[in-house]
């Protein structure tokens, strides 16, 4: 099955999170049973989903889940363009 | 002096309704308008637009925005607009528009923009219609904003809003294999024909903010992750040109 090949699994996962989650920019990275899962999402409820959906794809392998959910902070300085 | 407040990629859905609207309270005190630089939306439905109109209706200074490619994901694109404009923001998408600020004409031209890469490392409008149509898509984008921007000759200050980018600076960050699907030196080309002060672009969510156009215009990448605030500020003057 290509989800045993790394490479596949990986673009597998990266394609789901695409379609089921609008999550484009999460990286998707596998070192042996692990998979990596970086990037930024909106929501802590949307860091879930994503690990969920990675979850459920890579079966038997353990998920590192390093997204971070973005912080807006109120909006500070300046910069002058002359 | 004006102030440019400027943001990109809200990617608003039903989850963080009215979350955004909150920081921008007072913005009026500290900038003359609000640019948007895109993908305000996660899936490009209306209803998604309805939520991103109501962040943005009646904040107090005028917005202009573009759409970006999570924007066209619905196909709803035209209505998402339709919906911006009747919350009162501008919608550019080839075009330019004149912000009246405190005496100050303001242009502002712009629109989503596209792909393709940057010189030397690009893809060209040769083979399969496929290929050839991603290439023209950007190619008519960009002799479109290059007409809008010349247009703008009444104004005193004027500013490119794209989604994608002009130029790969402002992507360091992001694998360079994707390059070629965040921006074209196509706009950066068109930019470099007027006197333009500011370049604004988004959708680089790993980039980085700072850049220049070969000809010397400022770039800035102002997407939500990569500014790490509500909106970055810029302070432009008449005298803003190259650097
Ligand atoms: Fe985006
Ligand atoms: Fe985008």
């Amino acid at each position: 099955m290509s989800e045993d090949v790394p490479q596949y699994l990986a673009a597998h996962i990266h394609d789901r999170l695409a379609d089921e989650a609008d999550e484009l920019g999460i990286r998707v990275d596998i070192r042996g049973d692990l998979v990596y899962l970086r990037g930024e999402v909106a929501t802590p409820q949307q860091r879930q989903r994503v690990e969920a959906i990675a979850r459920d794809i890579a079966t038997g392998r353990r998920i590192r889940n390093e997204v971070h959910v973005v912080a807006v902070l109120e909006p500070e300085g300046e910069e002058t363009l002359s | 002096m004006i102030s440019v407040a400027a943001v990109g990629d809200l990617h608003v859905g039903s989850d963080v309704r009215g979350h955004y609207r909150k920081h921008l309270t007072g913005i009026a005190d500290r900038a003359d308008l609000l640019l948007v630089a895109g993908d305000l939306t996660r899936h490009g439905t209306v209803a998604e637009g309805r939520i991103a109109a109501d962040e943005l209706r009646d904040i107090g200074v005028p917005v202009v925005t573009v759409l970006g490619n999570h924007d066209y994901h619905s196909g709803a694109e035209l209505e998402i607009a339709e919906v911006l404009r009747d919350a009162g923001v501008t919608v550019l998408e080839g075009n330019g528009t004149v912000v009246h600020c405190d005496g100050t004409r303001v242009g502002v031209a712009g629109g989503k923009g596209f792909g393709g890469g940057f010189a030397g490392r690009c893809a060209s409008d040769f083979g399969e219609p496929e290929m050839k149509a991603f290439v023209g898509y950007t190619k008519s984008f960009a002799a479109r904003l290059r007409h809008s921007l010349r247009s703008l000759d009444d104004a005193d200050v004027r500013i490119s809003l794209t989604h994608y980018s002009p130029v790969k600076d402002t992507l360091a960050g992001e694998p360079p294999e994707i390059y070629p699907f965040l921006g074209s030196y196509l706009l950066a080309e068109a930019i470099d024909e007027s006197d333009v002060a500011l370049a604004v672009h988004g959708h680089a969510h790993k980039g980085t903010e700072k850049g220049v156009t070969p000809g010397g215009v400022r770039v800035r990448n102002v997407a939500l992750p990569v500014i790490q605030q509500a909106y970055a500020v810029y302070r432009l003057s008449e005298a803003s040109g190259r650097r």
